[in-house]
């Protein structure tokens, strides 16, 4: 390489040799619709140069060519603008002035956009065989959380589902691109940043200290966060195999191209935005307020001084509260409004070989939560730029610093987490009064008067304002994303592009409880620093010909090299010395983890297109991948993919797209992607880490005493592991109506994936592990996705455009290598707890039913010892007819449903489909616009309900002031049938039955999962917005804006939903599970007010 | 000029040909490539022997510890799933990986590691202790799960059940090997020295406890085999003989080696277990001095337990107090009254408690009575009470038996065919009847 550089630089020197001076060209002109309109932001450019402007707000484009480049030949001028066919003319570069106007049609496929391909090849969107969907800068904008990138990709492409973990600032979001393809880990797409992949991992930092990491703890980060969303210029989704096949084993799961925004030359031009946004959650727990603190309907009396309410008398099953008493909604109480302020300053511009973007954005978030710590701040700067150095030789760099800072609130499966505690709270108990009077000690309802010295003593469950109020929970990152680039073109031929990019950061993050806290009273400090670094190196050479006006070829040879490096530290600090600081130093025992990783990847890449009669377009790809994640025994894999398109009405003639029929294109693709296995998967060695106890988190560690401990490893290496496969077929039309007032695009695919890794469960009585990593599993995807476009109005002063998007996927789990599922053990709990399971898909969860009719189960239910056959005592039904409905919920003597003690699958939470609604109305510079989503067909184990029954805060449960029987008033929208000996007998006469059962087998504590399993299908109004442009002469003349847009908005206004939780999209895990249907204490997503302006010069 | 573009363009293009080809050639092996820096490869006998140790201390003082206590009403299950465990609602679930941590890390298959690296290096010592290491586990696994994996264990394929008893006759045949290798005199016996953090690796507390141990199992098979009450007397009279030499956990107030009871009552699951009034009013009744030691008079205490839930509180997991008991019990049943009350007398008092007098069935009922309270929160209470449905208690739940046995884990059952379905699984071992009446012939009211 040094060679090569010796003779760049020896091109360097030549490109500086002073020019000739000579008069230059200037060029300009009027960019418009066909209605008249300007066009503001169309991009005027001289083909393959790096001449040209950007339109202003009248569509006014201007821009000089220097004496040296005009030298009176003739050149191609090009105007594009996505949603808009390009225009082209040629003009020649004679001294002086050149004007040049151009009208553009909308073309509603937006046929000559150029796409992104991935590697560093591109095309435009006529040519692609298979889909790839864009986002562009306005809607990521528009988004419903934009401060998280991945939260702008919901709702806009059908089959990519987007699940924020929760409203609080800083969680994370995931996102799955036609269902999951795999089991172990995550579903993540990969992320690439202007070429260069970027680490969107998501870890919880609680994932060493606890057993159950993601369950309690804070909100996780998805990394892909640090990205300021206003730097984005487009998003491209690869979603299918053969258009992410160029990324190999890195793109099972599909690909995320985003591009950020570039200066264009001409004059500089600013741009200021802010935006203010006030969230409320979307919806409080409903709550009774009228029994107070106690069980058995008698009050709890808790008045001296370290009294306690122990196991049974915690609960809201108490007295009528005495009129006067004041009552508290701690449903509402922890939440008040939350505040984001969101500024970014852009400065861009350039002349004809060099351009600039340089910009600042600030995001300070406040969140919903009382208290100041919730809070989410993230600075950024980026700067862009690029410099032609010669005809030849193009040079560039790209460089981002990114600072994001949050504090936290303690939430979920956590005698610490906020609404866990908050919500159990009786409602005669004031939570705002956190600490004692007398003596400043934490108090809480289930331990109202801290004795003196009980400064170590558990709460039962924390005050929520007490753990609300606690700074412990921080992190804070420091991030650089960089890359340099050069484009070479030695020869008419053949261009050359290089690619050297760099992702480095470090994760410092904090979370401590202190003392009194109930999970750990005598406080506990968790450190992790998190240190992560990938190098990317992607050279590809392209070589284009022209064998004759119908018929053109090109072939692009790559190279990728990659290399990522994790650090990882986690020190886990027990038991404060003195109440603060809240620091390891201040613990009197520490346990460190050290994680280190290092992966490479030596590919090389191949990819050939054919043109043929500009209306058939073929490409042939494959890409050879080496991984050190490999097994040793087949180190490299090779993955091809094929697509045709065919625009079948420039066959039929009509290559002006007009008419009824105005367009018509086939598509058929296939290919096939990989999905590395995890680091060091291949390694058989011995454990020091491995601890013995229980799932309920007791724990010892192998090494005791000062003796060093090891034990084989819980997991077996596998030395043949290899890349997971998928292979996937798409087919697709797209078609364009009316002259293309109206698109239609329709698309199916079949996705198999083979050698899904697992981590195989074995049988330790038969090996002596518990698992082992092996290619064992297929999983399958199928589905469809519809896009419909239609602009039934356009003219100067009105236009109307409708979209919408239809997507289906059909997840199924062929095979588990023989095992009927694999529970997923870190991701919920013991009795809702996720899971793949064969013939139902990927993320569903586990857990126990009440027995059911027509399942054909014997066994012992009443614990006589002898077992019962249950669909025959279903058809004793007192009065019945002797038959009974499938699925109808076997009553015993007593009234009440038993427990079946099968595991079986009680929740999907896989849609079975979901679709997209936006539409916008622009009267002349107003524009009204509004979208909405749908998800059907999904449920969510709603753990929260079943707990809050128990404790007897939930609204529901002033059903104890009247009887209740199964089949008849009591669940009867979970139950409509009910059958067996005790069907029909009142089930609770009064409220301590109620008490008793929801204290038992009918409450969250129960053994029954499914019994909270819910429809959690919506519909929601996303964004409601009204945006202005303002761009008067006087702005330009009095102000110096060329304009000011201004626009309010509502987000996430409305719900509906059958789901009885705060929200169906809340998860109790972030992007970090697979299981994305688990709700148990999650905080709600928010609801939004935003107002927005932008100032432009 | 033009000659020279040509040069550049040329060797330009063949350096960058040349640089996508070439490649490094170790870019995707070696180093931190190849090797997991964060596990180590190889493991000593000593390191083996720890790992082995935590995971007996855990198995015989986590889950399995409180469910004995919760099925003896020693402990009363107050909040969440110690509510419907209390009430006997076990599933496969209930046995919380207990059963599959037998044979892995830390279980058999470390025990078989450490037994090959015993005898590679001639350690008889290390390998006889080994062997008492698999005996404590193994008849742990028997006691509460009965037939289990045992003869086939670790030889891949699927493996078939041993019988319970079947499993305890092996395991009286490994202790008694277990016993000659502690005898050897080769200069090449080394033992677990220090990593012991016990015995310190001295070979005569391991031989006494070999002993308790087999007079332990040969108790547990009584109920099928009324001679096994001989064999336990005749060892127990050579097994631990006083608390200094006990068989416990060793803990300290450092994280990952805390008391597990003090972990789950104290840090993980504060509430969920108290002391059940059945227990309480038990010991209370009879002034036993280590009422404070299970139990917190103070009614403002952070937990209703005495010093058994404090971090470092080592737990019992075979005493020098049940080998007397199982002396005790074993005479009386032999027909020994003078014996059996001797040994009585010996436990009350190295307990501080009074001596007696009593004869005939009083004297069963006292050492009986002892015991159940002397294994407070102790795994063999549970096998007692199975054995001897004694105390004879009453079933929380109405019509409910008290288990006989737990499930096996999902994971072995899905894994191994010969493991029946939960619902295929007996509720009782065939080796361990329910018993019709107590050992004073009251019905049994829970079996």
């Amino acid at each position: 390489m040094r060679k090569v550089f010796r003779h760049f630089a020896g091109a360097f020197a030549i490109s500086l040799l002073p020019a000739v001076v000579a008069a230059q060209t200037t060029v300009s002109g009027q960019v418009t619709t066909e209605a008249g309109t300007g066009l503001p932001s169309a991009n005027v450019f001289i083909e393959g140069t790096n001449l040209g402007a950007q339109a202003d707000e009248q569509g006014r484009y201007s821009f000089t060519v220097p004496a040296a480049r005009a030298n009176g030949q003739q050149v191609t001028l090009t105007a594009r603008l996505l949603g808009y066919g390009a225009r082209t003319a040629l003009i020649v570069l004679t001294p002086g002035t050149v004007s040049q106007n151009f009208v553009l049609a909308v073309t509603a496929l937006r046929l000559d956009e150029i796409v992104v391909t991935g590697a560093g090849t591109s095309t435009t969107r006529e040519k692609l065989g298979n889909v790839i969907n864009t986002v562009d800068s306005a809607t990521v904008r528009r988004a419903t959380e934009p401060q998280n990138v991945v939260n702008a990709l919901a709702g806009k492409a059908p089959n990519v589902e987007v699940r924020s973990q929760g409203g609080d600032p800083g969680s994370s979001s995931s996102v799955k691109i036609r269902g999951a393809a795999t089991i172990l880990g995550t579903n993540q797409p990969l992320f690439v940043v202007d070429g260069q992949p970027i680490d969107n991992t998501t870890i919880s930092t609680d994932q060493t200290a606890t057993a159950f990491p993601g369950t309690g703890g804070i909100v996780s980060q998805n990394r892909a966060a640090d990205l300021n969303p206003n730097d984005i210029e487009s998003i491209d989704i690869l979603k299918g195999s053969s258009a992410a096949a160029i990324y190999g084993a890195r793109a099972a799961n599909g690909v995320v191209l985003i591009t950020t925004k570039r200066g264009r030359s001409g004059p500089t031009r600013y741009s200021f935005q802010s935006t203010s946004t006030f969230d409320d959650v979307i919806k409080t727990m409903p709550m009774q307020l009228k029994y107070g603190h106690g069980v058995n309907g008698q009050p709890f009396v808790c008045t001296g001084v370290g009294c306690s309410a122990g196991g049974g008398e915690n609960a809201a099953w108490g007295a009528v509260i005495p009129a006067g008493t004041p009552t508290f909604d701690h449903g509402e109480d922890i939440f008040d409004t939350g505040m984001t302020l969101d500024n970014n300053l852009s400065i861009s511009g350039g002349n004809d070989r060099t351009s600039f973007y340089l910009s600042g954005g600030l995001t300070a978030q406040e969140g919903t939560i009382v208290g100041p710590n919730n809070k989410y701040n993230r600075a950024s700067l980026r700067l862009k730029g690029s410099h032609q150095l010669n005809n030849q030789v193009n040079v560039g760099g790209n460089f981002s610093y990114v600072d994001t800072r949050g504090k936290y609130v303690q939430k979920g499966s956590n005698t610490s987490g906020l609404l866990l505690g908050s919500l159990r709270t009786p409602p005669d108990f004031d939570n705002r009064l956190y600490l004692d009077p007398a003596n400043g000690l934490h108090r809480s309802y289930r331990y109202p008067r801290p004795a003196n010295g009980s400064e170590t003593r558990a709460r039962g469950y924390d005050n929520p304002f007490f753990i609300l109020n606690s700074p412990g929970n921080r992190s804070e990152l420091g991030r650089f994303i960089g890359n340099v680039n050069m484009d070479y073109n030695p020869l008419g031929w053949l261009a050359v592009k290089y690619t050297l990019g760099g992702d480095y950061y470090n994760d410092w993050r904090l979370e401590a409880l202190p003392q009194s806290s109930s999970s750990f009273p005598t406080g506990r400090v968790v450190r992790m620093d998190i240190n992560n670094l990938e190098i990317d190196h992607n050279l590809i050479a392209t070589a284009s010909r022209s064998w004759s006006d119908n018929f053109a070829s090109t072939l692009t040879l790559g190279q990728n090299l990659n290399s990522r490096r994790l650090r990882m530290v986690n020190v886990l600090g027990t038991a404060l010395n003195a109440p603060a600081p809240l620091t390891l130093q201040n613990t009197l025992s520490y346990q460190p983890f050290e994680n280190r990783t290092l992966q490479h990847i030596e590919s090389y890449f191949a990819q050939a297109t054919t043109d043929i009669y500009d209306q058939l377009y073929l490409t042939l790809g494959i890409r050879n991948d080496g991984f050190s994640t490999f097994g040793a025994s087949k180190r490299r894999h090779n993955f091809p993919k094929a697509s045709a398109a065919w625009v079948f009405t420039n066959a039929l003639g009509n290559t002006e797209q007009t008419g009824a029929f105005s367009y018509g294109k086939l598509r058929v693709a296939y290919g096939e992607t990989g999905r590395e296995p995890t680091v060091y998967g291949t390694v058989n060695a011995f454990a020091q880490t491995v601890v013995f106890g229980s799932g309920y988190g007791d724990l010892i560690n192998t090494s005791q005493s000062g003796q060093g401990g090891l034990t084989t490893s819980l997991i077996k290496g596998n030395d043949n592991l290899k890349p997971e496969r998928s292979r996937e077929n798409e087919y697709g039309l797209d078609l364009g109506f009316l002259d293309q007032r109206v698109d239609l695009s329709l698309t199916h695919y079949n996705k198999r994936s083979t050698d899904v890794i697992l981590t195989s469960p074995l049988s330790a009585a038969a090996t002596g592990y518990i698992r082992q990593f092996a290619n064992a599993a297929v999983v399958t995807n199928r589905g469809e996705e519809i896009v419909l476009n239609l602009r039934p109005l356009q003219s100067e002063r009105l236009s109307w455009d409708i979209g919408v998007n239809y997507g289906r996927n059909r997840n199924n789990v062929v095979s588990l290598a023989g095992a009927e599922f694999v529970n997923f053990n870190n991701e919920g709990f013991t009795g809702a707890i996720g899971s793949a399971t064969q013939g139902v898909g990927v993320g569903v969860v586990r857990g126990l039913d009440f027995a059911r009719c027509g399942r054909g189960l014997v066994f012992d239910f009443d614990g006589d010892g002898v077992a019962d056959d249950i669909d025959a005592l279903c058809r004793l039904t007192p009065g019945g007819n002797g038959s009974f409905v499938n699925g109808a919920l076997f009553i015993g003597a007593d009234g009440l449903p038993v427990v079946d003690p099968t595991d079986r699958v009680i929740a999907n939470p896989n849609p079975k489909y979901s679709m997209g609604f936006s539409s916008a109305v622009r009267f002349g510079k107003l524009t009204l616009s509004g979208s909405a989503d749908v998800r059907r067909g999904l449920e969510v184990w709603n753990g929260t309900r079943g707990i809050l029954l128990r404790f007897g805060t939930h609204e529901e449960t002033l059903v104890r002031e009247r009887t209740g029987t199964f089949g008849k008033d009591w669940a009867t929208d979970k139950y409509p049938h009910v059958a067996g000996p005790g069907a029909g007998t009142v089930a609770f006469a009064n409220a301590i039955d109620w008490q008793n059962w929801f204290d038992g087998e009918g409450g969250g504590f129960g053994n029954t999962g499914e019994q909270f399993t819910e429809d959690a299908g919506f519909v929601k109004l996303r964004e409601l917005s009204l945006s202005y442009t303002l761009d008067q002469d006087w702005l330009r003349d009095r102000l110096n804006f060329s304009s000011i847009d201004i626009r309010v908005a509502g987000r996430n206004l409305k719900t509906w939903t059958k789901y009885k939780g705060l929200d169906p999209e809340a998860n109790l895990g972030g992007a970090e599970w697979l299981t994305q249907g688990t709700d148990y204490f999650n905080n709600p997503q928010t609801r939004s007010f935003v107002l927005s302006f932008s100032l432009n010069r | 000029m033009h000659t020279v573009n040509k040069y550049i363009r040329t060797t330009s293009i063949a350096a960058l040909v040349l640089a996508s080809a070439v490649g490094c050639k170790d870019f995707l092996s070696g180093g931190e490539l190849s090797n997991d820096p964060n596990r180590p490869s190889a493991a000593t006998n000593r390191q083996l022997f720890v790992g082995i140790q935590s995971n007996i201390f855990a198995e015989y003082t986590s889950e399995l510890s409180r469910l004995s206590g919760l099925f003896t009403q020693q402990l009363f299950g107050a909040q969440s799933q110690y509510i419907p465990l209390y009430a006997y609602g076990i599933d496969e679930n209930s046995t919380n990986g207990q059963h599959t941590a037998l044979y892995s890390a830390g279980g058999l298959v470390d025990i078989r590691n450490l037994q090959a690296g015993a005898t590679a290096l001639g350690d008889f010592h290390m390998l006889g202790i080994a062997k008492i290491q698999e005996a404590l586990l193994m008849s742990l696994g028997a006691d509460y799960f009965g037939d289990l994996v045992y003869t086939e264990a670790l030889q891949g394929g699927n493996p078939a059940l041993t019988e319970q008893l079947a499993i305890y006759d092996a395991l009286q045949v490994l202790l008694d090997e277990a016993i000659t290798d502690l005898a050897s005199t080769a200069v090449t016996n080394l033992g677990p020295g220090d990593g012991d953090i016990l015995y310190g690796g001295d070979t005569d507390n391991w031989t006494a406890l070999a002993r308790s141990l087999k007079a332990r199992i040969y108790l547990n098979t009584a109920e099928v085999r009324p001679a096994a009450y001989a064999q336990a007397l005749a060892q127990a009279r050579l097994g631990i003989q006083t608390a200094d030499d006990d068989y416990t956990t060793v803990w300290s107030a450092g994280g990952g080696e805390e008391n597990l009871f003090y972990q789950f009552t104290n840090v993980q699951r504060f509430g969920y277990a108290e002391p059940n009034p059945f227990f309480v009013s038990l010991i209370e009744s009879r002034n036993d001095p280590r009422e404070s030691v299970y139990l917190d008079a103070n009614p403002n205490a952070d937990t209703p337990f005495g010093s058994v839930d404090s971090p470092d509180y080592p737990q019992q997991i075979l005493s020098a107090d049940e080998n007397t008991l199982i002396w005790a019990e074993a005479a009386y049943r032999g027909g020994d009254q003078v014996e059996a009350l001797l040994q009585l007398n010996r436990y009350r008092a190295a307990n501080g408690i009074a001596a007696g007098v009593e004869v005939g069935p009083a004297l069963l009922r006292e050492i009986l009575t002892e015991k159940y309270i002397e294994l407070f929160i102790h795994p063999q209470a549970f096998t007692d009470y199975r054995r001897t449905c004694f105390p004879n208690l009453t079933p929380v739940t109405a019509g409910q038996k008290i288990p006989g046995r737990l499930f096996y884990d999902t994971l072995e059952r899905q894994t191994n065919p010969s493991i029946p379905a939960a619902t295929a699984q007996p509720t009782r071992n065939d080796n361990d009847p329910a018993n019709a009446t107590d050992p004073f012939g009251n019905v049994c009211l829970g079996q």
